[in-house]
């Protein structure tokens, strides 16, 4: 066992503590074990449990290590936003006034802070077409009519998806997805507009039964796919606010804007949870 | 609102080894909306919220959610709640024992040594059919002539258990949990060989509700501890193994005395600080 560290349970895409997406951050982790680390984000049972480290590169504010109960993973959005936070609310300072520069699997990542809500540079964003018989099953395992559907795409920027453009939100609200039959095709994404003046521009849904996830709460990878594959194509503003989780009774918001060749991708962050850890 | 919290780990000494819970001190002025929100987010199979009791007979009272709703009543999470009640200088009436309160109204904890143990509700068993036996047995991979003894116990919640020939033969399973996920709860039992650190290795497939299979179970140990104390094949005292495969080292401490199978595990504080809900 060694000695206590402190600790940081925080909530992410959301201002409100428990409607967005849980991260469990460890704070000065140094000296743990890879072995460690996993046993702890098994242990937790979030989507994703970060360590943080003091940085080998000299242009970082700090490094993380991001774990889910499966293993290791190079990047992904939430933890990245989450992990920022919890490093800021502990005191710490970084080297350019607003900006954070994170060190992780994939390099370094610039996070912005933005008032109260902190955005990371979305990963550049692959497109192939989908396969016709493949999304004719998803339609009937999401019990979608073909009728509804307008757009169709996968999109990989680490994460894979399979992205549907839906005619409306409310189309995407009411999938009651058979995720029995999606666990054996693919991880979809859905994405439906909001009428015009709505308090979102978008609705998203994210099916993940193939990695155990029915439903996953708030989905960074998935909304800056979505967000880089929609403005591409002229069918999304260049910035936007997108909901997610609705129907998991979460109340996540994503703000997406594109500046240039950048896409950045942000949120709020509440703590919820502030202690000690010992293992 | 800001409220102490601490995240244990159930049926272990030893941190991240065992079953967590969260638990949420002083939580009165939380709604049930709150609670079941809260016990939701944490993503564990349990979260407990600690209230002063209502029956003045009891030293506390817990409430106990799991993301889909409240129980009335479960293992680990009795265990749990009554060490870190107990750790954060809870005092009981009567030395030795805690009254908690909850959803089946008063249980008696016994904390003997430090290591809280709760009397085992009560079970009722029944046959098994032929045809769903040859359908475990076959998604778990083992071939009949291993099989002792079969039986539902139901205390509460029900399992199919099964006795295999060995710990090893128990250790050795890879089920087919696609296969099992059309199943039932199934929890299998096989003794060590005598003079080893655990009497018998325990595992619980639970993949008809979606998790493959459980770390460690306080309501299956309950039942198999009736059974086959009952059944003679064990002594009135043991210690069961669980979770082996997944990387744990759940214990699981059993104690009959008279007409009560008290069922018990050490608990470790894991996360200690405050939840702002």
């Amino acid at each position: 066992m060694s000695a206590a560290r402190p600790f940081t349970q925080v909530d992410v895409f959301t201002p409100v503590a428990l409607r967005g997406n849980p991260v469990a951050v460890v704070h000065a982790a140094d000296g743990l074990s890879d072995a460690q680390m996993q046993d702890f984000a098994r242990w937790t049972n979030l989507s994703e449990t970060t360590f943080l480290l003091a940085p080998t590169d000299a242009a970082a504010d700090y490094r993380v290590r991001i774990f889910t109960p499966g293993g290791e993973l190079p990047f992904a959005g939430h933890p990245t936003l989450g992990s920022c936070h919890a490093w800021l609310e502990r005191g710490g300072v970084p080297k350019r006034s607003g900006e954070v520069v994170q060190q992780c699997g994939v390099g370094l990542v610039r996070i912005r802070r933005d008032g109260e809500r902190a955005a990371f540079e979305a990963p550049p964003l692959r497109s192939e077409p989908a396969d016709p018989a493949l999304l004719e099953r998803v339609l009937a395992a999401l019990g979608v009519p073909a009728a509804k559907l307008q757009r169709a795409q996968w999109l990989d920027n680490g994460p894979k998806w399979l992205a549907l453009l839906l005619d409306s939100a409310d189309t995407v609200l009411a999938i009651e997805p058979d995720h029995a039959v999606l666990k054996g095709l693919a991880k979809v994404g859905v994405v439906g507009a909001h009428p015009a003046g709505s308090e979102a521009a978008f609705e998203l849904r994210a099916f993940a039964a193939p990695i155990g996830v029915p439903e996953d709460p708030v989905t960074g990878s998935l909304n800056a796919s979505v967000a880089h594959w929609l403005m591409g194509l002229g069918l999304a503003p260049t910035a936007y606010v997108a909901a997610q989780g609705t129907r998991l009774g979460r109340a996540g918001r994503v703000y997406l804007q594109r500046e240039g060749d950048s896409l950045w991708v942000g949120g709020h962050s509440v703590s919820c949870v502030r202690g000690d850890v010992v293992f | 609102m800001r409220h102490a919290f601490t995240q244990v780990d159930v049926f272990s000494a030893t941190p991240l080894r065992g079953n967590p819970l969260a638990v949420v001190h002083d939580a009165e002025g939380l709604s049930d909306a709150q609670m079941h929100d809260f016990g939701r987010w944490t993503n564990l199979s349990e979260t407990a919220f600690l209230l002063p009791p209502t029956d003045p007979a009891a030293d506390y009272r817990v409430r106990i959610f799991s993301p889909g709703g409240e129980l009335r009543f479960a293992g680990h999470p009795t265990l749990g709640s009554c060490h870190a009640w107990l750790a954060r200088g809870g005092v009981p009436k009567r030395a030795g024992e805690v009254v908690q309160q909850c959803g089946v109204g008063l249980v008696r904890l016994r904390v003997a040594d430090g290591r809280p143990a709760f009397a085992a509700p009560a079970m009722q068993t029944s046959a098994v059919d032929e045809r769903l036996l040859a359908d475990v047995l076959a998604a778990l991979g083992v071939d009949h002539s291993k099989l002792l003894r079969a039986q539902w116990l139901d205390n509460g919640l029900k399992w199919l258990a099964l006795q295999l020939d060995s710990a090893a033969t128990v250790l050795a399973l890879a089920p087919d949990h696609a296969a099992m996920k059309g199943l039932v709860e199934t929890g299998v039992v096989g003794l060590h060989p005598s003079g080893s650190e655990c009497d018998v290795e325990v595992r619980a497939f639970i993949a008809c509700v979606d998790v493959p299979e459980d770390p460690v179970t306080g309501s299956l140990n309950a039942s198999l501890a009736q059974w086959l104390i009952g059944a003679g094949v064990l002594p009135e005292r043991y210690v069961a193994a669980q979770g082996t495969r997944l990387g744990r080292a759940g214990r699981v401490h059993i104690a009959r005395e008279g007409d009560t199978v008290w069922v018990g595990g050490d608990s470790v504080r894991v996360i200690e600080g405050e939840v702002a809900l």
